[in-house]
């Protein structure tokens, strides 16, 4: 799968406990971007529904229906996360995957986790197709880079500072 | 993380290559990746401390690579550490770093060394070492010297 975009970054949280919001409490810190939405009802509010294999990422929109994003195809709690991502406009064969890591990095005293998303996939969506804009293939990537950013920093920010 | 107003970003002809070695060599962590349908580099981003470096290819006739040029550079990225200089420089020679000059004390307070990365571009790398004062400094290297910080 190419055309993809990878973000990084590091959080003060050990990686079994990062997993568990990236997983558990995604409602709560994902932030919505009107160039991605998934279906023209969103935003809704995401969820994954069970865990493990098997399991899948949906959103809950307003009007009570509910859209699947995509299938959960790798669970490792404290490491690896994989899901597929479709938007309500995509056709068949279009596809992009999304894997997640969640690295220990620094001593053991004080551990962080470097999280890396990896969004590929992007080059079964043509370019001229509602979901990229009119954007040229660079610009649409840096732009969903950048929301990826933003997503992790939501992530980030749910971590470090405790729910009220 | 907030952007600093300036940043760099340098050429390579192999930027993933370039990624893994200054990784290796200086710690420095990727923090954005695009990659278009063939598989080729787009844009990157590494982040050291509070600030990022961009590696790409070379885009333009006009972006090289120093190895593309004979080996010219047309400027350098300064590298500050907190710490250890001759660690620092034991490490990125391990990973294939071409030291150009040692590590060694400067006029200015700062203890830095100066080498050739896997594509030839220049880095130097230093730490604050000693307080020094604008009159020690001009005293020491016989300089004028004006906007001391």
């Amino acid at each position: 799968m190419s055309s993809k975009v990878l973000v990084a970054l590091r959080i003060k949280a050990p990686p079994l406990r990062v997993f568990e919001v990236f997983t558990a409490d995604i409602g709560a810190w994902w932030r919505p971007n009107d160039l991605f939405s998934f279906t023209p009802r969103s935003p809704g509010v995401l969820a994954f529904e069970g865990a493990g294999e098997g399991s899948r990422l949906v959103e809950r929109l307003p009007s009570g229906k509910v859209f699947e994003i995509g299938p959960v195809r790798v669970w490792t709690p404290g490491e690896r996360l994989v899901f597929g991502w479709r938007q309500a406009t995509f056709a068949p064969g279009m596809d992009t995957e999304v894997e997640v890591r969640f690295e220990a990095v620094g001593p053991s005293e004080n551990q962080e986790t470097r999280v890396t998303v990896e969004h590929r996939g992007w080059d079964t969506v043509p370019i001229e197709h509602v979901a990229r804009h009119h954007f040229p293939d660079g610009v649409f990537l840096h732009r969903h880079g950048e929301w990826w950013r933003d997503l992790l920093e939501g992530l980030r920010q749910a971590l470090i500072s405790p729910s009220p | 993380m907030a952007r600093a107003s300036l940043t760099s970003a340098l050429c390579y002809r192999d930027p993933k290559a370039a990624l893994k070695w200054l990784e290796a060599a200086f710690d420095f962590e990727l923090v954005m990746l695009i990659e278009d349908a063939d598989g080729n580099l787009a844009h990157s981003e590494m982040k050291f401390g509070d600030s990022l470096v961009m590696i790409g290819n070379e885009w333009t006739a006009q972006h090289k690579s120093p190895a593309s040029i004979d080996g010219f550079n047309t400027q350098s990225v300064h590298i500050k550490v907190e710490g250890d200089v001759d660690a620092h420089c034991q490490r990125a020679r391990a990973a294939g770093a071409e030291i150009l000059m040692e590590p060694a004390d400067q006029f200015y307070g700062d203890r830095t060394y100066r080498c050739r990365d896997l594509e030839g571009h220049f880095w130097t790398v230093g730490a604050a070492v000693k307080a020094v004062s604008r009159e020690e400094a001009e005293a020491a290297s016989g300089l004028k010297i004006q906007g001391w910080m």
